[in-house]
């Protein structure tokens, strides 16, 4: 009984621990992100092209709120590219927190770190108990490295705090980035899809999907959770059916709200064909710069096809066991190749990637990756100031960073994704590689 | 993606060769890049000087300019008038000339509070006329610009340069060609008058608030192409220097220094830079001894961040500018003088070059150095990334390559060789091992908090001066050197001294930091970024957790040799001795402090009225940087267990 009792004890202790743990942070950082919001830094962050992007600035969605309420139509010009329905939910939300945008911004983002996580600490223990009960099949000398009680507790807080103190993410929240939105609404999909609730799930991906278009293909990795972990096939099919339903009703509102369907041109429309083409840190602007016209629609369908498609049919099929990594893959296809992409989508992929703790190990380009993304964020502004404002740099020399910082995060995704089966490969056949007695390496063929 | 997915990449061929010769690489990579550097005066190594801007068409038209008698006169009624105003512009002589002549004439008035000293409170007034295009609409601007120096002034006077700008404008206002309006400015007080007008231009404050009003300007034109500040010290001039040298090291396009020079050369003036002409040597070593001690002033100048004329503060506008100085007394042997005429053709070609452009400059990007006179690299076809990626970047990527590759040897070293451990033996080595990287992370957040205060620091102290009546210059050198020595002993705060893994983690970080902090510096300013690769790349290669006490005691002394106040000190110090050179051993180090006091004071002045980063920069980059090193420097590592025991089982 007594034992029990401690047991129990301990138990607590931890959560409450965590529980002060989760509380400091979040004052922490909540602190840090009012400080540099009140300060000079604020309107030179959120001006910055980095952060804030056609599709998600506060500045647009503060003047389509204004025409709106002046019974102006916002879509008319080429202003507002956020969906009717995001328009009346900030209108809200400002009324909520009567007009002040610095709590409301804080607020969501530190919703979005405790959300992701909750979903990574759920993530850590199901992967736990899977491994455990898997391991009868793994190879004796491999079991070594199956997971840790210890990275259960730690790897959620390193989440956390790459969330909360990740200068991307950072940067996006103190920029007044509609993207924090955005993210929360992808923390809710990922919290509900390791819950294994349809609902929540399917609603918050139709939200986020309306929001940024692009999310609409995480509707594979969720229906496979549901397959692979939940052995629920019956629940994959009701979230399809409620993604789809969700989805309708939203159109059917924004065509309310907006009156006519206008707003699918400013919003679908400019994420698709991409008009807008102030520089950014993806890929798509300094392409369609340099492209003849009558070449444009043929590679507007094959970077959108890129950035959707194209990798989503065979990492689907290879990880389909992994449906939480599959998630993380996509997630950062897409911050990679979205047409609008900014620096808060990159920061919240990053902060998922300590859920995966048990690949570090197997990861090899960490040191490479780490020093690229140190000198193209780096270099990044200096360069824009130079060509902007000094004049004396061209669009050729941002591009380069651009493309750096793109190489990295698909260097880190490859790296990752390989970790995972080299990983799988060693707990089936032991780390002993030999091949007729001689020391093999593995290889991806 | 074979690249990523080979397993061999972790601990492969490569990594092992890395490990294995990473000290010599270092070593090779940092010569390599002092000697690129060297090369870059050798004329061979640069292209040759040609006009890439085709619109300008340099020297094409026939000069015309023949108001030389007006200007003398204009130029002895300004002697006249100037004896009036002891220590003011005369601005209703100039006001009344340029009206007469027939420009929209204004003045701006501009108030300095001084940072340092909130009571203290300067004013000025600028004089500018602006000649309206008879061919185009008021859209775009060149400016002619004369700083005013009164006969109390310590700078050489410039009141030729008045006289021949009022004659040059009596002549462009009836020619009918402009396509530009022209801006005759007349400002006052240096470089803050001009710094107040083009705040006011472009309605922007540039430094802290509440430091200078910039005021208001009556009358504007259009965007502004191009800025020439003459600055003649005589009627006849002799020789004629060509200044660019901007603020933060910024500099004008080549073009337009080409056809300064061009138009210098075609009214057969001789013209310098740096002081020094052309000079054709047979010898090549000799040429290049001769181009290297140009390349050597010219780094020196731009590295200081300051700008040598007022053409330096056009810059930031995205302005091109360059400043044409006249001395009377030439340093070649039988050359001519010439007179107002000549001087007025240049002025005339030049603007009329200028006129002709269709486009803002743009074609050869930075100027970056002119080590030759005439043989300037620049290529054209959109050439910034050639020339700068192919002659000047790849000197500091290589100083700043070594601490790269040293860090990812590290890196291999310490994280690969645990990773290794882990799988073979995993419970014997962690405990030694563990890395404390939430300590690692404080101790580098500090270390730039530490950074972050001294950066603020002045406006306390000049706060805190204000109320006690203090004299806030020597407060602020005083509380900053005494800041600087208590910073000394962080090294004591940290934790994880004896820990080698966590010391090396610490390490890798700050090369990495220091590598890209070098690179992005050189990027802006690429005098100041060599000179910061070649003083601290060598000495930070060689600072390692150590547990041999010798080596730990010599690389503090080194590391402290490096750290950013001894630097300037040594510089000033060797600026003074190189000065001055028959003065006394003790009056140069007097006298060396006293400037160092200064160079701190007026860096720190300078960032607050004109928004110049050197001050910035150093003490929220570098000086953070240079203490986690020192941190480093500091570490106490015990002598591994296991070679010990290996030793005695030998003995």
């Amino acid at each position: 009984m007594s034992v029990k009792t401690s047991k129990k004890e301990v138990e607590m202790d931890k959560l409450q621990n965590s529980v002060q743990r989760i509380i400091l942070m979040c004052s922490l950082a909540a602190a840090l992100r009012y400080w540099l919001m009140l300060s000079k830094y604020q309107s030179v962050i959120a001006n910055h092209v980095e952060v804030s992007t056609p599709m998600n600035s506060w500045k647009r969605v503060s003047e389509g709120l204004y025409l709106l309420s002046r019974n102006i139509d916002p879509y008319s010009g080429d202003l507002l590219h956020e969906t009717p329905l995001s328009l009346f939910f900030y209108k809200v939300l400002l009324n909520v927190f009567q007009q002040q945008i610095h709590w409301m911004f804080i607020t969501f983002d530190l919703a979005t770190g405790i959300l992701l996580f909750a979903t990574a600490r759920k993530y850590m223990s199901q992967l736990y108990k899977e491994e455990n009960a898997n391991k009868s099949t793994f190879s004796k000398d491999a079991l070594q490295y199956l997971l840790k009680p210890t990275d259960l507790i730690k790897s959620p807080f390193h989440v956390l705090l790459a969330f909360l103190f990740n200068p991307f993410t950072l940067f996006n929240c103190v920029g007044y980035s509609t993207t924090v939105f955005h993210n929360l609404f992808l923390s809710l999909l990922l919290f509900s899809m390791v819950l294994g609730i349809p609902i929540i799930g399917s609603v918050s991906l139709a939200l986020s999907a309306s929001m940024s278009f692009y999310p609409s293909i995480l509707i594979i990795p969720i229906s496979l959770y549901h397959i692979n972990i939940f052995k629920s096939v019956t629940k994959a099919i009701i979230d399809i059916i409620i993604f789809i339903v969700s989805v309708s009703l939203i159109t059917i509102f924004c065509s309310h709200y907006a009156k006519d369907f206008g707003y699918l041109k400013n919003v679908y429309g400019c994420i698709l064909t991409v008009p807008d083409l102030q520089p950014n840190i993806g890929l798509f602007w300094y392409f369609f710069t340099e492209m003849f016209d009558h070449f444009r629609d043929l590679f507007i369908y094959s970077f959108q096809i890129n950035a959707t498609l194209l990798y989503l049919v065979p990492l689907s099929i290879k990880f389909r066991k992994q449906p939480f990594l599959l998630t993380l893959a996509l997630l950062f296809i897409i911050t990679v190749f979205k047409s609008y992409p900014c620096v808060g989508d990159v920061g919240f992929v990053l902060s998922l990637l300590p859920c995966f703790v048990h690949l570090l190990n197997y990861c090899q380009q960490g040191f490479l990756v780490g020093v690229i993304f140190l000198i193209a964020s780096s270099l990044a502004p200096i360069l824009w100031y130079l060509w902007i404002y000094c004049n004396s740099a061209n669009a050729n020399f941002y591009f380069g960073v651009t493309l750096a910082f793109a190489i990295a995060q698909i260097f880190l995704l490859t790296d990752v994704l390989f970790a995972q089966v080299k990983r799988e490969f060693i707990l089936e056949h032991g780390k002993e590689r030999k091949v007729n007695g001689e020391e093999g390496i593995l290889c991806l063929e | 993606m074979g690249l990523l997915t080979d397993p061999g990449a972790g601990q492969g061929k490569f990594i092992k060769a890395l490990l294995q010769y990473y000290s010599k690489i270092c070593i090779i990579l940092y010569f390599s890049g002092i000697i690129w550097f060297c090369a870059l005066a050798y004329p061979p190594m640069n292209a040759s000087t040609y006009f890439s801007e085709n619109a300008l068409l340099p020297g094409l038209v026939k000069s015309q300019f023949h108001e030389d008698k007006l200007a003398s006169s204009f130029h002895n009624e300004l002697l006249d008038e100037m004896k009036k105003y002891d220590n003011s512009i005369p601005y209703p002589w100039l006001l009344a000339k340029f009206k007469q002549i027939g420009l929209d004439t204004y003045t701006h008035n501009f108030t300095l509070y001084s940072p340092l000293n909130k009571k203290e409170k300067y004013s000025g007034k600028n004089v500018y006329g602006i000649l309206r295009a008879a061919r185009a609409s008021s859209t775009e601007a060149l400016v002619l610009s004369v700083p005013y120096r009164p006969p109390v002034s310590v700078h050489p006077t410039t009141a030729p340069s008045i006289a021949i700008m009022l004659a040059f404008a009596k002549y462009a206002n009836k020619e009918k060609y402009w396509a530009k309006d022209i801006i005759f400015l007349i400002t006052e007080h240096e470089q803050l008058g001009i710094q107040a007008w083009l705040e006011a231009y472009h309605g922007v404050t540039c430094g802290n608030e509440n430091t200078l009003d910039h005021g208001d300007l009556k009358g504007r034109a259009g965007a502004i192409q191009a800025a020439i500040n003459l600055e003649l010290h005589s009627a006849r001039i002799g020789q004629m220097d060509i200044k660019i040298e901007g603020l933060n090291g910024q500099l004008p396009n080549l073009d337009l220094f080409n056809l300064a020079s061009k138009m210098c050369a075609k009214e057969g003036l001789y013209h310098t830079f740096k002081n020094k002409g052309q000079e054709y040597h047979r010898d090549p070593v000799k040429e290049w001894k001769y181009y290297f001690k140009n390349l050597i002033a010219m780094v020196a100048t731009q590295a200081t961040g300051i700008p040598n004329g007022n053409h330096g503060l056009f810059h930031r506008f995205g302005i091109q500018a360059l400043t044409l100085e006249g001395f009377e007394q030439s340093k070649a042997r039988g050359s001519s003088k010439v007179g107002f005429v000549s001087i007025g053709r240049i002025i005339e070609g030049t603007f009329r070059s200028l006129n002709n452009l269709l486009e803002r400059f743009h074609q050869s990007f930075f100027f970056l150095f002119t080590p030759l006179f005439r043989q300037i690299h620049l290529h054209c076809i959109s050439s910034f990334c050639v020339m700068l990626c192919r002659l000047y970047m790849p000197a500091v990527c290589l100083i700043a390559g070594a601490l790269f590759i040293k860090s990812c040897a590290k890196w291999f070293k310490f994280e690969g060789s645990t990773n290794e451990e882990k799988r073979e033996n995993t419970h014997e080595q962690q405990e030694i091992t563990e890395l404390k990287v939430d300590k690692i992370i404080f101790i580098f957040l500090l270390t730039h908090f530490c950074g972050v205060l001294i950066m603020n620091l002045p406006q306390y102290i000049t706060l805190i001066c204000d109320q006690y009546n203090y004299n806030a210059s020597t407060c602020i050198f005083y509380t900053l050197s005494a800041i600087s020595a208590v910073f000394l002993l962080l090294p004591y705060l940290v934790p994880f001294r004896t820990c080698e893994r966590s010391m090396n983690m610490l390490n890798i970080l700050c090369m990495l930091e220091l590598g890209t902090v070098l690179i992005c510096l050189a990027m802006n300013n690429f005098s100041l970024g060599i000179f910061c690769a070649a003083v601290s790349v060598p000495v930070a290669l060689l600072v390692n957790p150590t547990s041999c006490r010798y080596y730990s005691v010599l690389q503090r002394i080194l590391w402290l040799l490096t750290h950013p106040l001894v630097v300037l000190t040594t510089v000033v110090l060797v600026n003074t001795y190189l000065m001055f050179p028959d003065v006394k051993q003790k009056e140069i180090i007097s006298r060396g402090l006293d400037a160092t006091q200064q160079a701190i004071v007026y860096s720190i002045v300078d960032s607050m009225i004109y928004g110049n980063w050197m001050f910035s920069v150093v003490t929220s980059i570098f000086i953070p940087n240079w203490l986690c090193f020192w941190c480093i420097a500091f570490s106490d590592i015990k002598k591994p267990k296991n070679l010990l025991t290996e030793a005695k089982k030998t003995n």
